[in-house]
């Protein structure tokens, strides 16, 4: 899945990515925007950067994220 | 409880039931009931201090002890259960005036805060430069970012991203506002300092002087630690200084803003690389009682193809942009290829036509819809000239006796990998060519040179070959070594670095302290709730977002000089008006809502209140339709809807905007003064089927009784 600037996701289940913390099982369900889609060029295993409602901006992995629109 | 749950707000919402039910019959502890809702109605509202909680502890105790005959011991007990379970959280409401969930309406962060990594509370000190107050914004942001200058400059701006001004025409220009508020305080030497805890007499030793690294030092200092820095360049900065030419951030920008944290006292010992001229027994030895590894990630990755390492003029980007940031002038060649398509490769682009270079061709192997680099610097870079070649993907690097003579290249078309809707650059077969270059520098990417970090047995590394650590405290695996940076996240953005840097300090001061480590990052917090500044609905709509003054383009492709010029004062006040201020209207819709559907009125044309499905917005349209009744601000949760009669007229505005003023009418009778003659005429509308005693004529309801009594004495 390719994730873009802008795209709103929803953090639908926990990761299997090891960058995956408990305290992000909290974040399962909410909804956000991608405001960072790469932090290195297309890479599909990359962590990208969600402004997650009431939480705040996170990086989270690819996995546990599903577009909306 | 759900996520959006607020525990001040529940518990709010629950006594105002248990109030209404008439449970609390007794006349004592129904007293201290509504004491208790006023108390929490403070903390909800933003307006409560250190007191308020230990008073609502206290009645709800004496409800609790003395509520036998009602409901008032059952009720005690639960207002002291849900103060005990959510401590923190009423907690936060006091002292950071933040409800992260939006149910405290007053206390919500505006989607600009929220989007910060820094969680910079940009309402408030946009409406502060807005005012002229530039000391005042500048204190504001480095509550949460000590280099306000440096970031206005090259933060990538996800706040603006977020803007809501963006769904009417343009986002607020952030960024230069926060660059021209920090420049005029330093200029007006108005930039200061907050004041220092006491010293705390211990030691925090910070690998690496980039802005993760520094912002920690910079709070580490402020709660009252010694702080030394060590850093292998000769000058602070790490990447914001190696990485980032001069012609988009001074130098002295920099050193400005690194001189600040010297003034708080922070040691630099530069020319100082871990592993090398200083081991980690040696800090240990120094007595530090906790370190931060902010070591960045500057190792190149090779592009791992043929002849890549035959010719001393294949120079890696981050390497050549650091020898351009330390003094190093010498043109790399006269035909530079650079690959990549991220900010460093335009950067090494940029820069390479600045030394000298006669062409400059940026090799990409997708095409200009994929490239991650800021969209407004590469076109910079193409004004520049700098030629840009999509869909090339590299293969050889070939030249003769020893001298380079360019790059072999195939073209490629992007394919859908199966299972993905990522499109994968594929070469095409029998495309191969050549572009000549006799120097090509790589940007493809960097990594943590993790050598100097081996002599730490029991660190804990990613398969990204990033520092492990936790998210919340920035600690790693290490008792009392903690990390931040691109050495965590890999190549990131300043303002992530930044805020990690803060929670760092955060982290580091609770392990000092022996205080347990939050449980859950911290969300942005307000720093103000600043009065909105009146404007009229047309200057709201048509001031536009100016556009930035850039250097002559000659000057740009042969000198360092910046730039970006900065905006005008003037052009920087008006921008700061278009603020929507959503720190204080949350586009909840209830004034749209009431407007329209109870009042039948329909003249608020807020299509930006829909994230989904923003259609017009016009504030001028208001004043076409309203009848100035007031419905909407008495409904509005938050104040942002006000409605108020000042100088002979009723105003209407939202958020300060002017959006319908009309004078008060007279009565005809007695000269009082009454509603706007709109608003009197759609009441007569709503009631003339009641009675036609007033003729047409306004008068006040004194005068209309008196009238109808006349009138009836006169028919009997």
């Amino acid at each position: 899945m390719v994730f873009r600037k802008g795209q709103k996701v929803e953090l639908y289940r926990k990761s299997e990515d090891e960058s995956w913390e408990s305290y992000m099982d909290e974040f399962i369900g909410l909804h956000g925007i991608v405001t960072d889609p790469d932090t290195a060029i297309n890479d599909p295993d990359a962590l990208v950067e969600i402004s997650l409602e009431s939480k705040g901006t996170h990086r989270l992995p690819q996995d546990c994220l599903r577009p909306l629109d | 409880m759900t996520e959006k749950t607020c525990p001040v707000a529940q518990l709010i919402q629950d006594l105002e039931q248990v109030l209404a039910s008439g449970r609390l019959h007794d006349a004592k502890n129904h007293r201290r009931g509504e004491e208790i809702l006023a108390l929490l109605n403070d903390v909800a509202w933003g307006r409560a201090g250190r007191e308020h909680l230990p008073a609502i502890r206290q009645l709800a105790e004496e409800m609790r002890q003395e509520g036998a005959a009602d409901a008032g011991a059952e009720s005690g007990g639960r207002i002291l259960t849900a103060l005990e379970d959510a401590a923190e959280v009423f907690q936060s409401h006091i002292e950071t005036h933040n409800c992260a969930t939006g149910a405290c309406v007053r206390l919500a962060p505006a989607p600009c805060q929220m989007t910060c990594p820094a969680g910079i509370d940009v309402p408030t000190y946009v409406s502060l430069i807005g005012e002229g107050r530039d000391a005042e914004a500048i204190e504001v942001i480095r509550k949460d970012n000590p280099f306000p200058w440096v970031c206005g400059l090259v933060c990538t701006r996800p706040c603006e991203f977020m803007c809501v001004r963006g769904r009417i025409d343009k986002p607020v220009s952030i960024k230069f506002l926060k660059a021209f508020a920090a420049e005029r305080a330093l200029s007006w030497g108005q930039y200061k300092n907050p004041p220092k805890a006491p010293d705390t007499g211990q030691s925090v030793c910070v690998v690496g002087a980039g802005p993760g690294g520094m912002s920690a030092a910079y709070y580490l200092a402020l709660k009252g630690y010694r702080v030394r820095v060590i850093e292998a360049q000769p000058s602070a900065g790490g990447m914001i200084l190696l990485g980032i030419p001069r012609y988009r951030l001074p130098r002295e920008v920099i050193d400005r803003e690194v001189a600040m944290l010297q003034d708080l006292g922070v040691e630099f010992s530069f020319n100082t690389r871990l592993g090398q001229d200083v081991t980690l027994e040696d800090l240990q030895r120094e007595g530090y009682a906790a370190y931060l590894m902010a070591i960045g990630a500057h190792k190149a990755y090779a592009l791992g193809i043929p002849g890549e390492d035959n010719f001393p003029q294949v120079l890696d980007a981050i390497g050549f942009l650091r020898d351009v940031a330390l003094g190093n002038r010498s043109v790399p060649g006269k035909k530079v290829v650079v690959i990549g398509g991220g900010n460093v490769a335009i950067d090494a682009a940029r820069t390479s036509l600045r030394l000298g270079a006669e062409s400059v061709i940026l090799a990409y192997r997708r095409t200009r819809h994929e490239m991650p680099a800021d969209e407004e610097e590469v076109e910079h870079a193409e004004e520049e000239g700098v030629e840009m070649r999509f869909l090339t993907i590299p293969e050889a690097v070939v030249g003769r006796d020893g001298r380079l003579e360019g790059l072999q290249c195939l073209r490629a078309e992007l394919v859908a990998q199966a299972g993905s809707d990522r499109m994968r650059p594929v070469p095409v077969k029998g495309s191969d060519f050549v572009i000549e270059a006799d120097a090509i520098i790589p940007a493809i990417g960097q990594q943590v040179d993790t050598a100097c970090l081996a002599p730490l047995e029991g660190l804990s590394w990613t398969r990204r070959s990033t520092i492990d650590t936790s998210m919340i405290s920035m600690e790693t695996s290490i008792p009392g070594i903690f990390a931040v940076g691109d050495a965590v996240t890999g190549p990131a953005t300043v303002i992530e670095a930044i805020g990690a840097g803060k929670r760092a300090a955060e982290g580091i001061d609770r392990y000092l302290s022996g205080i347990p480590q939050p449980k859950m990052p911290p969300v942005p917090v307000r720093r103000g709730r600043i009065d909105c500044h009146p404007l009229s609905a047309n200057e709201k709509m048509t001031t536009k977002r100016p556009e930035m003054p850039l250097l002559n383009i000659d000057r740009r492709r042969t000198t360092f000089q910046q730039v970006e010029l900065g905006y005008a004062e003037q052009d920087v006040r008006g921008e700061a008006g278009r603020c929507l201020r959503c720190d204080i209207c949350l586009r909840c819709g209830k004034c749209v809502e009431i407007c329209r559907d109870k009042m039948g009125v329909n003249a608020l044309a807020m299509g930006y209140f829909d994230f989904d499905h923003p259609v017009e917005t016009d504030f001028r349209l208001t004043a076409e339709r309203c009848i100035l009744c007031g419905a909407c601000a008495a409904n509005c949760p938050t104040g942002a809807m006000q409605i108020e009669d000042r100088n002979g007229e009723r105003v209407l505005s939202l958020c300060g905007t002017v959006l319908n003023h009309e004078a008060l009418t007279a009565c005809a009778m007695c000269g009082k003064q009454m509603e706007p003659f709109r608003y009197l005429e759609y009441v007569r509308n709503r009631t003339k089927g009641i009675g036609k005693l007033i003729d047409n004529r306004p008068v006040c309801d004194a005068c209309g009784r008196k009238t109808a009594a006349k009138t009836m004495q006169s028919e009997s």
